[in-house]
């Protein structure tokens, strides 16, 4: 695979305040990659970062496998935080700004208006769109060209269901095309309907990475039943990987430590003469795996 | 340098305020010159009637002398803040609508954005010093019956004087732009410093009591204002034997240069050092 983009153990620091501590990530091509995390979990920054807005006080990144330049910027489309254009000039003209810094004819602003559905107001300025057809611009300006990398900071951002859904589909197509895609993102269902990979990042630090279907397919927990309870309950504390169970309801929910297969409790509790009559997986979901790993961290 | 005139250009051509405040500048510009002359008869007059023999009036339109008093009353204090206004509204714009970001993130180097701006400062005084260029001399030409190539272009160094002044002047706004990032606190203190601050600290540092030297001249204002600093006023010459300016010397013209370097080294430096 190649690499796209690797950071270093890059911290920042404002003040007293840590906004990203010794942060190492690495997004191969064609990968849809989320940055999750509250909001002040240094996504924002880390982006401005690798996008040399921001000096980082320590730590180094690539793109492209290169020394970051003004030249690799060109290969990248961004929006990062709110939508930053001249209030006072039109759709075309400020889309025809971001050309003329990328070295891209015009040919293409017509596309990417279309696209993201505001060609109708084309001769609007500005400073007349709804925060909606803004965040829209955004998106249509860093399609400009159609970059290798697609950067995404909370883009979805104060659009109705609607937009959302509209952003989505465009984010998703713009991917199918092989377009590599950085989506930084404070919402789980975002994270999880959109992306391919993900990192998590709380108070600066990187928690977890990995494939979203990876993180998803974690088992959690099983509910068990059997006629007899507390043989039940005496039986599965030993087994191999218990962690802890929760016996108040009826059913028994049982914890284990790491991945565990349904067919082995059962073969286990099995040949110790236990006969189940309800036994059901439990995966627990990523935004209890984000919550479960944030209070970890505390 | 095509490329980012060009982009300036774009952000500047549908801009209101730009083109409002450049129209407002271009009316004070042209109503000072045309009323320099009435205001300096308007002064004799008033001389006169304490006089025992009457002063004739002046005209300070003839060559070689236009080009001096052209320079002159386009470059007073009052005048000349208007350019500088403009230039400090365009850069702190950039802060204030966060497109220094987004042109940043689009693949413009920090380096090239300070360059964009200070060409676009360059094609302004280029074009204001053309304008003033050409209206001295038609002005000269309506004004003088016989002319000669050499007495009509005998001052002219007072244009290079004025494209000296008005170029320098936008670099120390585009220093306060870069500095502070916020139009209303630019505006404010360059306003202040420009009427107000030096011009009692000019007096101060003037003053022999203060200072045994007077070293008012190094003011960084002043000496942008020193380039061209005195109009030609043959009568005071002839009758009172003042010679206030003959021309402009390189020595005046090498301080404001000097300054407005020394401006643009430390606005680089801090783009450099400070997040965007």
């Amino acid at each position: 695979m190649e690499t796209v983009l690797s950071i270093q153990q890059i911290s920042k620091q404002y003040g007293k305040i840590q906004a990203v501590k010794k942060l190492s990530i690495e997004v191969e091509k064609g990968q849809i990659f989320g940055i999750l995390g509250p909001n002040g979990s240094g996504k924002t920054t880390t982006l401005s970062i690798i996008l040399d807005l921001i000096r980082a006080n320590e730590g180094s990144y690539r793109w492209f496998g290169e020394e970051p330049s003004k030249e690799s910027r060109k290969r990248i489309g961004s929006v990062i935080e709110n939508p930053n254009f001249f209030p006072y000039l039109n759709p075309v003209d400020n889309l025809k700004i971001v050309a003329d810094i990328k070295d891209l004819d015009y040919n293409d602003i017509d596309r990417v208006l279309h696209l993201t559905g505001l060609h109708e107001r084309k001769k609007s300025r500005f400073r007349t769109f709804s925060f909606g057809m803004k965040q829209r611009l955004a998106i249509a300006s860093a399609m400009l060209g159609e970059p290798e990398v697609l950067i995404l900071d909370e883009p979805t951002n104060g659009l109705d269901p609607q937009g959302i859904a509209h952003i989505r589909d465009l984010i998703l197509l713009v991917a199918g095309q092989g377009t590599t895609i950085i989506l930084a993102s404070h919402l789980l269902d975002e994270v999880q309907k959109i992306c391919s990979h993900v990192a998590v990042l709380s108070k600066g630090k990187k928690l977890f990475d990995g494939k979203v279907s990876e993180v998803l397919a974690i088992s959690d927990s099983f509910e068990l039943r059997a006629a007899n309870r507390e043989d039940l309950i005496s039986v599965i504390t030993t087994f191999p990987g218990f962690k802890s169970l929760d016996s108040s309801k009826d059913i028994v929910q049982v914890f284990f430590k790491g991945d565990v297969n349904p067919g082995e409790i059962n073969t286990y509790l099995f040949s110790n003469g236990i006969t189940l009559n309800h036994l059901s997986e439990r995966k627990r979901s990523l935004e209890q795996h984000f919550l479960e790993l944030l209070q970890n961290n505390k | 340098m095509i490329k980012l005139l060009k982009i300036e250009f774009k952000k500047i051509r549908s801009y209101k305020t730009f083109w409002i405040l450049t129209g407002v500048y271009f009316i004070f510009l042209s109503l000072g010159i045309v009323m320099a002359e009435f205001i300096i008869n308007n002064m004799v007059d008033n001389m006169n009637r304490h006089l025992p023999i009457p002063l004739p009036h002046v005209n300070i339109f003839f060559f070689p002398d236009v080009w001096q008093n052209i320079a002159f009353f386009a470059t007073i204090r009052y005048v000349l803040i208007f350019p500088a206004i403009i230039i400090i509204i365009l850069i702190t714009n950039e802060f204030t609508f966060k497109t220094i970001r987004q042109n940043v993130i689009n693949g413009l180097s920090k380096f090239e954005f300070l360059l964009s701006k200070l060409y676009l400062i360059l094609l302004i005084s280029v074009v204001l010093t053309l304008f003033m260029a050409f209206g001295s001399l038609i002005i000269g030409l309506s004004h003088t019956s016989e002319n000669t190539l050499a007495l009509i272009f005998e001052k002219s160094a007072f244009i290079t004087g004025f494209f000296i002044t008005i170029l320098t002047l936008q670099i120390y706004a585009f220093f306060f732009g870069f500095m502070l990032r916020n139009t209303g606190l630019s505006i404010a203190l360059f306003t202040l410093y420009a009427l107000i601050v030096e011009p009692i600290l000019y007096y101060f540092l003037k003053s022999p009591i203060v200072f045994k030297n007077d070293i008012s001249t190094y003011l960084p204002l002043n000496a942008v204002l020193r380039v061209t600093e005195y109009p030609a006023i043959p009568v005071l010459k002839k009758v009172m034997g003042l010679n206030l300016q003959e021309k402009v010397t390189l020595g005046g013209c090498l301080l404001p240069l000097l300054y407005s370097s020394i401006m643009i080294l430390i606005v680089v430096w801090t783009m450099k050092k400070k997040d965007l």
